[in-house]
């Protein structure tokens, strides 16, 4: 990236330079742009209801409709959660749940939510809207392929939720999956549950990797003229990372619920050693628990970033538009994305210090986790260095910002407890572990999901989304949740475990009754005030305010469409050129306190604007 | 392999030059079709997947108490008399190596447009890989004969048969895919749906004898593939 | 401006909370205060970076909030500011970092004075067993469990002859002894965890794990399984009972050895034979 091109058109930044002036002709190649180097795309364009709706090959529509879907399972997964809490906080009431209950609820909740919900919403969802306009393609580079993947996820959700209505009920295994326990009784779901669940997610890869491909052939491959890779927004570079992570962690989990399978049904022994249950020595032998764990976390580790990076993406996005002020250090934001990326290939075992795995490896992996603080540190401390003398607009968008940096430090700090080995070992498997994650991976991306949805509605619809709605949406939110997963930190210090569904009367755990009874109120309350959200999008739907082109003054391209919402194709008669990053806020000399990224050189002459 | 004509971008060599392609806008990969780009990453992703079980197999051959098989006995076949130990698996490499041969005389009748000599090096490769896929039939139901099952063997170690059938199953589900996706390509270039560019049945994109190099790679990752499981379950 | 107010709060509450918490972990009976240490290091240099970063967030949103008539700065990057930023944090990682893995180091490395205990874990429930006067446990075999048999001891092992055996899921220890447990499990993933010591680990099913502590306040504790293992996860309770070195002797003499238990099933079977017969 260091390499300056011949022709000094493209010049990564460097340093401030101002834009030689002198109106017409004194700089004659001042907005050249090579020209395109493969021809125009070749659409199909749907016809019918069928073709344009529901197998529908529009990198937008199917976004769309990977939300839509993984909204609906994410409701189910918070449906889940409040029947949890229901019997962690007030078992007398939840009188009709029984043990098994509660840990099907428990397993369905995590699968749902890190996978069907969170993955397919990041790169299933905002993946296929905004890479093609991101980047100034007309759609994705297979559109086809692109349809399929949608309806690969929609069959493996279809299976995921079949699992309820089979014999014995869904997995009950912990999302985990952990074998032997999986597939044997005294697990609930250990028959029908657990194959529905390793066939779905069979299917979920095999969806994912169609999507997959897509996303990264149309950010190396189908970038507009003037589109460097330093000149995409972070959202695209984040999608594209963990896209790529997720190419390369997805084998694992697909190999590992493969094998799981053969074990359960042909009765292999792959994961399973020799076994006694109930007097009898079962005819397995031979096999390796652990190496499911091994397969798993080289999947679950990279998992939590593929998570993690499309939001960091975001947010910085969000927090630059609405600060008015380049996103600060773009470059270091870029590396740290990438980094990030590839140290997460590297620390999985530290899911395992007290797991049984030679303890020797503990030194190695914990010491690579706490490299991985390093990026992360910076790319926060870029956040909030790009709020320091920005101007900052206080609307909901930005509010869903802030309580993402609070949520995501926390969450981040609490991480370096777990990842450093022993510190781990009296808080693993405690509710430490619990509060951790949830705030990391699950409160402080729901928060840019939802600073998200906020942000870029009004490119979707055409339409505003309620002000004031908002803002009750988010501080029921933020503080509801900080107040379930903060203090419940100080359960796992005390020492309660995880995935109990009866604490009985333990002389240290009695103290820990009153605050679950205040946790599962706060969940109740967090769960319901998700509607406000449904809510609003109906109401503003219908009678919202119009928001017109480029409602917030972005820069990036999504926002530059001929026709807002942006029409199959995107862009029209003619693709957009870009001549800049698309940080240029608050440029010294510019007229406006933007400057777009098809603006053309010589249109904001005399200003100091970076060179990117 | 020359680089592509590219009007407005002037090609460096060596690293120099691969920093200014990934630093340049449009394309990464210069003149690189994206249907190939695409195949290149599903080989890298595919690739982790045939890892991991190799991986998994090499932990679960190490973890069991009970003795492993001796692969050259189990795989050896008893012809006229003598036992040739391996003497399949030699015949099926040979088959599979050289569809690959075939394989890449494809691409490049296809490339020069030369539409009945490209249709059957497709078809004789497609036959290659059905004479593969045979043979291993014939091995599996062989074994499944002498007793071997996922679940059991007389041999040892009862990792052994569920490796093996689920590893070389596995694999053989990647060649019989590519067979038949060679057998529609043979179709496809007979027809001459290359030449006139006619639309995809599925897709509804332009045909372009690109594709018979997209195919070609998949069938060479395959048969790549097949040299590692080779390694480690024949020779290992 | 509310906005900034509101998350100030939550900083405040935060910190109070932490300082005024009735939860916090319990009295340690263990040698592995080290590892509250590191917590407590870990929540001095990471509890202020959590301070610092969400002050100075609000911070800026009292002071650069939306004025018409304001210009942001215009500034994409400043070099030696994320130079000193990077190496500041790299310092602070690491200093979290090195006690921990010296910790982890120690509980790696068993003191060799350490009194073996087996405890085998199964689909519910625990029970352990001490090796006899050798000092040294006898191999077992999962097969090998019966009603005769509770361990799988394998019979040719001399060492198992004098293994005391204690079917319970109560243990005693000696205070100020070193104990390196050695779990196993005969069905799935369990974890023998006694929140007062600190220390865990999982058994796993086909391989021995372990680790060792060395209890230092006399008491009783209640053993937590750990590692999710099933609907009985959660009943999956045991006991300890630490004991003054005097107690602990008495209660050891009490115990059954592996050949009495022998002894005693045989004299069983001898007695059956005889009624039989009668």
């Amino acid at each position: 990236m260091t390499e300056d091109f011949k022709d000094n058109k493209v010049i990564h930044a460097q340093s401030s330079e101002t834009i030689p002036g002198g109106a017409g002709g004194s700089v004659p190649d001042l907005d050249y742009v090579r020209p395109a180097e493969v021809s125009d795309q070749d659409l199909y364009h749907g016809h019918s209801f069928i073709t344009k709706w529901v197998f529908c090959q529009d990198a937008k529509v199917i976004g769309i409709q990977y939300f839509c879907l993984a909204t609906f399972t994410g409701i189910i997964g918070l449906i889940l959660s409040w029947l949890m809490r229901l019997q962690l906080g007030f078992p007398e009431a939840a009188g009709f749940m029984t043990a098994e209950h509660y840990y099907q609820f428990v397993t369905m909740h995590g699968m749902i939510m890190v996978v069907y919900f969170l993955t397919a919403l990041f790169l299933g969802g905002f993946g296929n809207y905004l890479i093609p306009l991101m980047v100034g393609a007309r759609d994705m580079v297979f559109p086809y392929l692109n349809m399929v993947s949608f309806w690969s996820f929609f069959v493996a959700v279809l299976v995921l939720l079949a699992s309820f209505f089979v014999p014995g009920g869904p997995t009950g295994s912990g999302w985990t999956l952990y074998p032997p326990q999986a597939i044997l009784e005294g697990t609930p779901g250990s028959g029908m549950g657990i194959i529905l669940m390793c066939v779905s997610l069979i299917l979920f890869v095999a969806g994912f990797t169609m999507g997959g491909l897509n996303y990264l052939i149309t950010v190396l491959q189908a970038r507009t003229r003037g589109m460097t890779l330093m000149r995409m927004p972070l959202t695209v570079w984040g999608i594209f990372t963990a896209t790529v992570l997720a190419m390369l962690a997805f084998p694992a989990l697909l190999v590992g619920s493969l094998m799981m399978m053969l074990d359960k049904l042909l009765g292999t022994s792959f994961f399973m050693p020799t076994i006694l249950k109930a007097g009898e020595v079962l005819e397995y032998g031979g096999g390796s628990p652990i190496l499911f764990q091994h397969l798993f976390w080289f999947f679950g580790h990279p998992e939590v970033y593929i998570v993690a990076l499309p939001a960091f993406g975001i947010i910085s996005d969000l927090i630059s538009v609405h600060s008015r002020k380049n996103i600060f250090g773009y470059r270091m934001m870029v590396w740290a994305i990438v980094g990030i990326g590839a140290l997460s290939f590297f620390v999985w075992a530290h899911h395992m210090y007290v797991s049984g795995m030679n303890p020797w490896f503990g030194f190695f992996f914990a010491t690579t986790t706490l490299i991985i603080a390093v990026p992360t540190a910076m790319k926060v401390y870029n956040w909030i260095l790009t709020l320091w003398r920005g101007n900052i607009r206080m609307n909901t968008v930005m509010l869903w910002c802030l309580g993402f940096i609070v949520t995501f430090v926390n969450g981040g700090i609490t991480g370096i407890f777990l990842g450093n080995v022993s510190v781990d070992v009296p808080l693993s498997d405690t509710y430490f572990v619990i509060a951790h994650f949830h705030m990391v991976m699950g409160i402080a991306p729901l928060m840019v999901i939802m600073g998200a949805v906020y942000h870029w509605f009004p490119l979707v619809t055409g339409k505003f989304l309620s002000e004031k709605l908002g803002k009750w949406h988010f501080w029921t939110t933020f503080l509801g949740a900080y107040s379930i997963y903060f203090p419940m930190h100080y359960l796992g210090f005390i020492g309660v475990p995880r995935r109990y569904f009866e604490m009985y009367d333990s002389p240290y755990m009695t103290s820990a009754v009153g605050m679950n009874e205040f946790i599962s109120l706060a969940a109740f309350l967090v769960g319901a005030a998700q509607f406000i959200l449904i809510f609003n999008i109906i109401k503003s739907l219908k009678t919202g305010k119009v928001a017109g082109k480029n409602p917030w003054q972005a820069n990036s391209l999504e926002w530059l469409t001929p026709t807002v919402p942006p029409e199959h194709g995107n862009w029209g008669d003619r693709l957009p050129v870009v001549h800049r990053w698309a940080y240029d806020y608050s440029v010294p000399g510019a007229k406006e306190d933007f400057i777009t990224q098809t603006t053309a050189p010589s249109e904001v002459a005399d200003t100091k604007v970076e060179k990117t | 392999m020359s680089d592509p004509k590219i009007e407005g971008y002037e090609f460096k060599p060596g690293f120099g030059g691969m920093a200014a392609d990934t630093a340049s806008d449009q394309t990464m990969f210069k003149g690189v079709h994206w249907g190939k780009a695409m195949m290149w990453i599903f080989l890298l992703s595919d690739t982790f997947i045939f890892s991991c079980f190799l991986i998994s197999y090499m932990k679960g051959r190490g973890s069991t108490p009970v003795e492993w098989p001796n692969a050259s006995e189990v795989f050896g076949l008893h012809v006229f008399g003598v036992d040739v130990p391996l003497l399949l698996i030699a015949i099926m490499t040979f088959v599979l190596i050289t569809s690959s041969g075939t394989m890449a005389l494809a691409v490049k009748y296809g490339y020069e447009k030369n539409r009945k000599m490209c249709g059957w090096l497709i078809l004789a490769t497609a036959i290659g890989g059905l004479t593969f896929v045979g043979m291993q039939a014939f091995e599996w139901s062989k074994l499944i004969h002498e007793g071997v099952r996922p679940w059991e063997n007389p041999f040892g170690a009862a990792q052994f048969g569920s490796f093996f059938f689920m590893i070389t199953g596995f694999h053989g589900t990647h060649v019989s895919i590519g067979v038949i996706f060679l057998f529609i390509y043979a179709y496809k270039t007979f027809a001459g749906h290359y030449d006139e560019r006619k639309r995809g049945w599925f897709t509804s994109m332009k045909g372009d004898y690109v594709e018979i190099e997209i195919l070609g790679l998949y069938w060479h990752f395959v048969d790549l593939v097949w040299v590692f499981i080779f390694a480690f379950f024949y020779l290992w | 401006m509310h906005a900034g107010i509101i998350f100030f709060l939550v900083i405040l509450g935060s910190v109070l909370f932490h300082i005024f918490t009735p939860w916090y972990w319990t009295d340690i009976a263990s040698n592995w205060g080290s590892m509250d240490d590191t917590i407590t290091l870990t929540f001095w240099i990471g509890g202020g970076v959590f301070v610092a970063v969400c002050l100075f967030m609000v911070y800026c949103v009292f002071k650069f909030s939306y004025k018409e008539e304001r210009k942001a700065e215009y500034k994409p990057e400043d070099k030696k500011l994320e130079r000193i930023l990077t190496w500041a944090t790299t310092l602070g990682v690491a200093a979290l970092l090195a006690p921990g893995l010296v910790v982890w180091n120690q509980y790696v490395n068993v003191p060799k004075n350490a009194l073996e205990i087996d405890v085998m874990a199964w689909q519910w429930g625990w029970q352990y067993r001490l090796p006899g006067e050798d000092g040294k446990l006898g191999t077992t075999k999962i097969v090998n469990i019966n009603d005769n048999n509770p361990f799988g001891i394998i019979l040719e092992d001399p060492y198992g002859k004098d293994d005391i055996m204690i079917q319970s899921d109560v243990i005693n220890l000696k205070n100020n002894r070193p104990v390196k447990i050695l779990l196993r499990s005969v069905d799935v993933l369990h974890n023998w965890y006694v929140p007062q010591f600190r220390a865990k680990m999982d058994a796993v099913p086909g391989v021995v794990t372990y680790y060792w502590f060395e209890p230092n306040k006399v008491g009783e504790y209640e053993v937590l399984c750990a590692e999710y293992c099933g609907v009985g996860h959660y009943a999956m309770r045991g006991g300890v009972k630490v004991q003054s070195e005097q107690d602990y002797e008495i209660w050891l003499q009490e115990q059954e050895t592996f050949s009495e238990l022998i002894a005693k099933q045989k004299k069983i079977e001898l007695n059956e034979t005889k009624l039989a017969k009668k």
